[in-house]
């Protein structure tokens, strides 16, 4: 018969087997949260224990690389979150319409020749700048969707948040990242823009503007942003409800 | 569906998360609607940009060595 420290001991290496494959991906992602690696370190070494000591509480058949990522995210939360982050307060308005003026500006660079890769010359760290740019929840979203492949029902289950929750995030930081990606490739000369700034322009300026696009394109109308549209939008689908995303962390289920 | 609408769904299209009939529609009108189907097309490529670029930031060497050590340390401890 095997004594209760033998057992332990299994359930160590057992533990370690399973989870040990995805150091890399939870320290990419820590790193990305944290943005420096001995922060990282202590994030990634904290989930690892933690999630040891509650390894009973993982439901064999489920998902463990979110689980894992779920109690990352909560001890994130718990250790630096409180501490220095108020909630981002984002005007969405603004963003989509400059998002808009650069699509609509730069479309023919864009799509021009469709094998060569515009941004080829950008350094990465432009693209890591950008993505450290949006705020925590968009970013996570981000990374969690783009980089780690989860699916959206996963986050949501590693975010605590509703589907339509982690969609509006999604929406909208991806959004803000091809934004600053468009910005940095044009001030960098990288596509072909305007003398004037990535700065706002007022509504009325922008409509005047809309004015001179070329006859055949259709005439997209600038209208407030209706934050309930998405609401309508997505309402054929189960579980939407696609709320925007500013609400306060929710209860957390580890600890 | 509207351009609009459309333009709002791109990215989860993308991401092939639409079900089937919501996919049929935006498809056919990404092929009827040229300005929509261009924005699908950036977004597409931006997108395959941002991933390629955002290579993933590999745990030190010593640092997984470190972990594997506290894990059977802890295993021993309890
Ligand atoms: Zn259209």
């Amino acid at each position: 018969m095997k004594s209760a420290v033998a057992n332990d001991h299994e359930q160590g290496w057992d533990f370690e087997k399973a989870a040990m494959p995805y150091v890399d991906s939870l320290y990419n992602t820590a790193y990305r949260m944290t943005r420096n690696s001995e922060d990282a370190e202590d994030l990634v070494q904290e989930t690892y224990l933690k999630a040891y000591k509650y390894y009973d509480k993982f439901e064999e058949g489920t998902n463990f690389k979110a689980w894992l990522f779920k109690i990352m995210k909560n001890t994130f939360i718990n250790n630096y979150r409180k501490k220095k982050l108020t909630p981002h307060k984002i005007d969405f308005s603004e963003i989509e319409e400059s998002y808009e003026r650069v699509i609509q500006k730069n479309a023919p660079d864009l799509i021009k020749d469709p094998e060569s890769e515009i941004f080829q010359d950008m350094m990465d760290a432009d693209v890591k700048r950008a993505l450290d740019s949006l705020p925590h929840d968009y970013k996570m979203v981000v990374l969690l969707a783009d980089i780690e492949g989860f699916s959206y029902k996963e986050i949501a289950e590693i975010l605590d948040c509703p589907v339509g929750t982690v969609m509006s995030r999604l929406y909208r930081g991806r959004k803000m990242l091809e934004r600053t990606l468009l910005d940095y490739a044009r001030k960098y000369g990288y596509i072909r823009g305007g003398a004037e700034p990535a700065k706002m322009r007022s509504r009325k300026d922008d409509l005047k503007g809309r004015k001179k696009k070329d006859e055949g394109a259709e005439e997209v109308e600038v209208r407030e942003p209706d934050e309930n549209e998405e609401e309508i939008l997505f309402k054929e689908e189960e579980d939407f409800e696609f709320e925007v995303a500013d609400e306060e962390d929710e209860e957390f289920a580890i600890e | 569906m509207g351009c609009e609408d459309v333009r709002r769904v791109i990215y989860f299209f993308l991401d092939g998360s639409l079900n089937d009939a919501k996919l049929r529609e935006i498809s056919r009108h990404l092929d009827d609607c040229p300005d929509c189907g261009m924005r699908a097309r950036i977004q597409k490529r931006l997108r395959q940009f941002i991933r390629r670029r955002l290579t993933p930031v590999a745990a030190p060497e010593r640092f997984k060595v470190r972990l594997s050590r506290s894990l059977r340390a802890l295993s021993y401890e309890l």
